[in-house]
């Protein structure tokens, strides 16, 4: 194997890892937000209103995640501050 | 994180590989370890703001028209109490 092609082989993998424990750490905030507030007293099943709750809850919880992302972006963009 | 698997064949690649490529692989390490810290505090802030700013029935996907200006202060303010803290310690230290 080149070594141009290792190099690539072990970034790509080095981005899919962080991909995925970015996806990882989403979905366990996103049932743990949600399901504290969607689903207060569990039933024997998730009711049709639970899980509209749900798709709401994660939706909103996306939202703010990309809202989170920019505004915290835009600190770290302006540099380490000044004292 | 999980360890990185690489295969013996990789390995000794690696082993062989240019100064250049090597100072290349360096700096995407760099790169990518800052944006995962970046990525890090992301989620640690929506967590925490999403407590402090969410706290109406949850019936749209969407922010409202005060969740929105809520999570922003809430980074914001969060960004000026972790100067408040540096700023302390540090006179602290030269006291």
């Amino acid at each position: 194997m080149s070594s141009e092609a290792a190099k690539t082989q072990l970034m790509d993998t080095v981005r899919q890892q962080a991909a995925m424990q970015n996806a990882r750490l989403l979905v366990e905030k996103l049932n743990e937000h949600c399901f504290e507030r969607c689903v207060p007293k569990p039933g024997s099943s998730l009711s049709s209103g639970e899980s509209t709750c749900y798709t709401a809850c994660m939706d909103k919880y996306m939202a703010s995640w990309n809202t989170v992302s920019r505004q915290y972006l835009s600190h770290v963009q302006k540099g380490p501050p000044k004292f | 994180m999980d360890s990185l698997e690489v295969s013996g064949q990789t390995a000794d690649a690696l082993r062989n590989m240019s100064d250049k490529d090597k100072q290349e692989l360096q700096q995407f390490v760099n790169n990518e370890t800052q944006k995962a810290q970046i990525q890090q505090t992301v989620h640690n802030l929506t967590d925490l703001c999403f407590r402090k700013c969410i706290t109406g029935k949850i019936s749209s996907g969407a922010l409202d028209r005060s969740e929105e200006p809520c999570m922003q202060n809430c980074v914001d303010r969060w960004m000026d109490s972790q100067m408040t803290v540096v700023r302390r310690l540090e006179s602290l230290q030269h006291r």
